[in-house]
């Protein structure tokens, strides 16, 4: 399973700060933090201020730079924003990238999709147009959407990572089995495509959330999911996630996990 | 008779059991009434739908606002409350058209232009309709000048704005603004909630009100409403 380290985001108050007075220091151990823990990239999102364009642009460069000398793992750039996107590419030098995200809005898809495929990016297309659908169909024709444009735009499938998407199971007790579902449509009308989850959005209202998101990590790992956006500093998930690969076949002569049980990092 | 049969309204819709087949937050209810069976029988036993939303109603949710504070009770508790208000408000309803019993107020809902995060607003509806509100929704990514058409056409004493993208945050403060153009901002109250906003930021906007969650909200709206009175 590839982990996507989600720390370094704009939305989360104390980074949002640290952003606004170019804290490099916060911003670089933050990621050393996320790349020792296990992250396989490092997710970006610098948000969007009251600022102008120019000055989102500029703090995407500069959140670029400051990761880029912290660590060597590569980058998933995360805005909704193709202008933003641009200005953090612009800063790149790595050379694996991934783009977080498009939606079947015909606009991202044009702006965003040909961003990526310019750079031979993968890329994270989220199930929906506007809104998140309810329904397993209503993702699936987003998908189906994606993937007809992504396929003119000259993607393979192995460059696109669909998120199925989750709401809280708080609010509907359908929507884990929905999401599964959705995962494993995905996995099987489009053989050769990644799927990636933001999990945390499950547990949304409840309480013990790292309980809930924990298990919910090893349903989607038997639905197929091939990637996860989550805090890697999360010793119990990151565990998990090595059982999780274990236990789907992904890790022969249970490799992986001894490796981590020398290294002393499982917490059961 | 009717004080039981009100108590037991108010004790279901702490429950969240809208039906005798529903389970509820305590164990070993499966089987007496729901509130939807309650209601029918309290408004056959001539009790005011007037006492049953007050008395039932608002003084459940009351509680249930306590419990959700206290850490007691969490989401799922609070919507399955909700839902057993508005099963109640349903069978109500005609007998409320019919007796013209006034609302407390009326409230138009929207979340701003560019954003479909539906959760919270339709939470924070649900709740403002069982604390007595009439409540519009318009729905998702509504343009200002949707809005500012329906504050002129509903005349609502109060206008809830929701975005959860920092993206987003602003078009709360564009929407505020079409309603200053549009001549009409001194005839609502704005109340604002969502991720990543704030008193701070309600005020730096030009709102007259925040919500950090769904009772949050409704207690500054009443709060509002009997200011507005006064």
């Amino acid at each position: 399973m590839l982990v996507i380290g989600e720390k370094i985001n704009a939305s989360n108050r104390s980074v949002a700060e640290a952003i606004a007075r170019r804290d490099r220091e916060f911003v670089a151990s933050l990621a050393r933090a996320e790349a020792d823990a296990g992250a396989d990239f490092i997710n970006i999102n610098s948000g969007m201020k009251n600022g102008s364009q120019e000055y989102e642009a500029e703090t995407m460069e500069w959140l670029v730079e400051v990761v880029q000398g912290a660590t060597d793992k590569p980058l998933a750039i995360d805005s909704e924003v193709a202008s933003l996107i641009e200005a953090g590419l612009g800063k790149y030098q790595g050379e694996r990238l991934i783009i977080n995200s498009v939606t079947a809005e015909p606009e991202r898809l044009a702006s965003i999709g040909s961003l990526a495929a310019e750079h031979h990016a993968w890329l994270v297309a989220l199930a929906m147009t506007n809104g998140i659908p309810s329904s397993v169909e209503e993702r699936l024709d987003a998908c189906e959407q994606i993937m007809a444009y992504l396929t003119r735009l000259g993607f393979t499938a192995e460059q696109i990572f669909f998120d199925p998407l989750i709401l809280p199971i708080a609010v509907d007790s359908t929507q884990g089995i929905i999401t599964l579902k959705t995962l494993e449509q995905i996995k099987s009308r489009y053989p050769g495509v990644k799927t990636v989850l933001g999990l945390s959005n499950i547990s949304y209202g409840l309480p013990r959330r790292g309980l809930v998101n924990r298990a919910f990590l090893l349903m989607a790992a038997c639905a197929g999911l091939d990637a996860v956006i989550l805090n890697p500093l999360d010793t119990k998930m990151m565990s998990l996630i090595k059982v999780a690969d274990m236990l789907m076949g992904k890790d022969a002569s249970c490799r992986g996990y001894m490796r981590a049980h020398q290294k002393g990092i499982l917490v059961d | 008779m009717a004080e039981d049969i009100l108590a037991l309204i108010k004790e279901n819709v702490i429950q969240g059991r809208v039906t005798r087949d529903d389970e509820g937050f305590d164990e070993g209810l499966v089987g007496q009434a729901g509130v939807s069976e309650l209601a029918k029988e309290a408004l056959a036993q001539g009790v005011s739908s007037q006492d049953i939303i007050k008395l039932g109603l608002s003084e459940g949710m009351d509680i249930v606002g306590q419990k959700f504070e206290a850490k007691k009770y969490y989401l799922p508790d609070m919507l399955a409350s909700a839902k057993a208000v508005g099963a109640v408000m349903e069978i109500l309803e005609p007998y409320l058209t019919r007796s013209n019993i006034k609302p407390k107020g009326k409230i138009i809902m929207a979340t701003v232009k560019g954003d479909f995060h539906d959760i919270g607003k339709n939470i924070v509806s649900i709740l403002l309709r069982g604390a007595g509100y009439m409540v519009k929704d318009l729905g998702n990514d509504i343009d200002p000048q949707v809005i500012v058409a329906a504050v002129r056409e509903e005349k609502p004493q109060f206008l809830g704005l929701s975005a959860l993208l920092t993206s987003t945050m602003l078009r709360m403060k564009d929407t505020i603004q079409a309603l200053t153009e549009g001549g009409v901002r001194d005839k609502v109250k704005v109340i604002i909630g969502g991720v990543g906003t704030s008193e701070e930021f309600a005020q730096s906007i030009g709102a007259d009100g925040y919500g950090a969650d769904g009772f949050q909200a409704v207690r500054v709206v009443d709060k509002l409403n009997t200011s507005r009175k006064d």
